[in-house]
Order: structure tokens, then sequence, then C-alpha cells
């Protein structure tokens, strides 16, 4: 006999306040975000002769970063709907591709630190560099600590098959790593596009 | 189907594929316009900073009407309600912060802002150091003379922005010291000059007050000026 796959009343409202849990946990950690960009947004044209951003930042490969996530948090909701529907091949496929994205944009962003601190503008050269480095280190972490969990959480899928609990993680994870694009957009408006601007 | 799992209700409001496409769409497109506006210089600067906030504003919305799939949770409504303080703290820490920053900038920067605001505003002294400005210009030159073992005149009565000028005739080069004794004390933060033979030396009188001075080998060779406020 099949039952009704309605969640039980405590069971909803556990879920419930699982998921207002991590939404605390992103709203600070956007908090924490807002204040690297306080400090970006203060110290952006304290360069000490330095260069300065427009002379750095290098548009295009910003822009082929953001549409890497963007698109990645779009297989990510796929595989959401995918997982939702309990088909384990397709949640594979979808974050699967979700990974790989994740992992391009990665390389792409140490690509450009390494550039950087190649030609001698690291995190020591002057405030706005700092800040710089923080702000756009700290949300490359939060996007290297999203592929581990990615990763974790699909070899659990791959070998246990879906279950309500990996479910329920996947589901926390499209958060985050929707929540990592929306910040992503910041860095990219702020940090980049206005480079060029201000 | 017996491997169907139940659907946890975490973030519960889950969307279908064509809101998740359109979300995507939306999503390209409030990138790539701002892009394609800023790299083609459309607008004026300012007008060009707005155009791509809103765009990026635009966005946040998209993302999280479309992915986060915010909005459609049941009541009560305490993610969004949650959102709402976080936005709130959030603009008080950005408007707050650019807001102060740029009023504290006259007291907190380079060198060069320093100078902006010392012209702007007519300050003649930055840090014991003649700014090169003094209200209304500079002032009257004073010349003393240091020759056979004396300063002529040895007392010279001045005002803020006036410039006393030591002339030394005499040989060899002399060092001129503030105050009495050998300790080094300065006048407005400069140390006394060394003046060649034959040559002379400029101090600008920007602090008001009596000095003394004298050179560091003959202490006998020594003057005076005094300096008031127009």
């Amino acid at each position: 006999m099949e039952t009704e796959h309605e969640p039980k009343g405590h069971e909803a409202a556990s879920d419930d306040r699982v998921g207002f849990g991590f939404w605390v946990y992103l709203m600070t950690d956007l908090l924490m975000f807002t204040v690297l960009f306080a400090c970006f947004a203060v110290l952006r044209n304290n360069t000490f002769g330095g260069p300065t951003g427009r002379e750095l930042f290098s548009l295009p490969s910003a822009l082929a970063e953001t549409l890497i996530l963007l698109t990645s948090s779009f297989t990510a909701g796929l595989g959401m709907l995918a997982a939702r529907l309990g088909n384990k091949r397709q949640v594979l496929g979808w974050f699967g591709v979700t990974f790989l994205l994740g992992f391009v944009f990665l390389v792409l962003e140490l690509k450009e630190f390494v550039t950087f601190v190649y030609d001698g503008n690291t995190w020591h050269s002057n405030a706005s560099l700092s800040s710089f480095f923080t702000l756009v280190g700290t949300h490359g972490l939060h996007i290297t600590f999203g592929l581990l969990w990615m990763g974790v959480t699909l070899a659990f899928i791959w070998k246990r098959g879906l279950d309500s609990h990996l479910v329920r993680k996947l589901t926390l994870l499209s958060l985050f790593w929707h929540f990592l694009d929306i910040v992503w957009i910041f860095i990219f408006t702020v940090v980049y596009l206005m480079a060029f601007l201000v | 189907m017996s491997n169907e799992v139940r659907i946890p209700k975490v973030g519960s409001h889950h969307g279908t594929v064509a809101s998740y496409v359109i979300g995507f769409v939306l999503s390209l497109i409030f990138t790539l316009v701002p892009y394609y506006l800023l790299v083609h210089k459309t607008f004026g600067k300012n007008a060009l900073i707005v155009t791509i906030l809103v765009f990026a504003v635009l966005q946040m919305a998209v993302q999280m009407l479309f992915f986060l799939h915010l909005g459609r949770e049941k009541k009560p409504r305490f993610n969004l309600a949650f959102l709402g303080s976080t936005v709130s703290i959030i603009l008080l820490i950005i408007v707050g912060s650019l807001w102060i920053m740029s009023h504290l900038y006259h007291g907190m920067s380079a060198m060069n802002v320093t100078d902006k605001v010392v012209t702007d505003e007519a300050i003649y002294q930055v840090n014991g150091v003649q700014a090169g400005t003094c209200p209304g210009g500079t002032g009257k030159n004073y010349e003393v003379m240091m020759m056979d073992g004396r300063v002529t005149p040895d007392h010279i009565e001045a005002h803020v922005c006036d410039t006393l000028i030591i002339v030394n005739h005499d040989s060899p080069t002399r060092n001129i010291i503030y105050g009495s004794g050998n300790n080094t004390e300065t006048y407005a933060g400069q140390p006394g000059p060394s003046i060649p033979r034959g040559q002379s030396a400029a101090i600008s009188l920007t602090e008001p007050g009596t000095y003394t001075f004298h050179d560091k080998t003959l202490s006998t060779m020594s003057g005076a000026f005094t300096v008031t406020q127009k």
C-alpha cells in the first residue's frame, strides 16, 4: 500500500525549523559579506600609488565567471526538481554539472589571484588590494566549501540512493549555492563593473 | 513506487522547470545589459552607476523569487521578515560607512587629499609645517645678518605669515639652533637650518610667540624674533 508522502506534523515542523535555522545562518553570513563590502567600498581608491582596479581587472573574465556561476545556480535548481521527483540519475547529472561549473569558476578566480600576485599586486601592497582579496577570497572560500559539501553529498547519493535525509541536505546545499550566486552578483557589480566607473 | 521519498519541506516552495528557465533567462539579461551599457559607455558616469546598481538589485530579486522561492512561503513569513531586518542592517552598514568615511576623509587620508583641504580652506600650517598657503598671502620679509660674531638686528618683530631671512656673511657654515643650549628645539616643526657661507635661509613665521636662536658653535652669536597674530 502506498502512503501519502505529505510529511507528518512533527516532521514538517522539524523541516521548517531546519530551513529557518539555515536561513538565519545565510543572513548572518550575508552580514559578514556586508562588512567586507563596506570595507572595500571605503578603501577601494587607497591604492598607495599602485595600480587601480581599472588597470588590474579583466571585464571579460569577470563576465565569464558571472555567467558560469549563474548557470550553475540554474543547474542546481534543475537538480532540486529532479530530487523532488526522486530521480537519482538526473540529480547526479545536474549537480555534477553544477559541481563542474563551480570548479571552473574557482579555477578562474584563483588564476586571477595568481596573476595579480605574480605581478607583485598582493594583499600586502595596499589597502585597496587587501580589501579586494578579503572580499573576493572569502566568497571563493565559500565556493570551495560548497564544492566539498556537494561532492560529499553526491557521493552519498550515488552510493545510498536518494532518501529524505539526503534530499534535505541537497535542499540546504542549493539554498547555499543560490545565496553565493547573489553575493557574487554584487561582487561583479561593485568590485568589477564599478572599477571602470569610479 | 517504493523508492519514492518523502520530500522534506525545507525551503519547501519549489518551482517548476518553466520558472527556473524564466529565472535563468532573466538573470542572464540582467547581467549582460549592464555589462553592455558599461563597455559601450552609454550614459554619463553617475547615470551608469545608478543603472548598474539597479540591475544588481533586479538580479537579486530574480534570484530570490525564482531560485530561493521567497514570497511563496506560507504564513507566518519568518524567512521574509528576517531577510527584511537583515537588509535594513545592510543598508545601515553600507550607507553609514560610506557617509561617515567620506566626511572623515578630511582627517585621515593621503597627502594629496590633505593638500586639497589645505588649499580649499586656506590652512597655513599642517602638522607644524608651513603649508604654503597664508590667508591673504605671505607677508613681509625680514632680513638679519650673521657677521662679525653677532646677529644684526638681534631682535625682529614680525607677524604670522611673514618670512625671516637669515644671511650668513661669515665663514664657516652656520648651524642655527633654536632655544638655548645645544638641544635641537624646533620652530614650527622644523629644526634650525644650516646656512653655508654667503648664503641665506628663509624661515616661514607660522607659529606665534617669541623665539631665540643662535649658532651651534658660537653661542654668543644669537638673535630673537617675536611673531604675533595679525
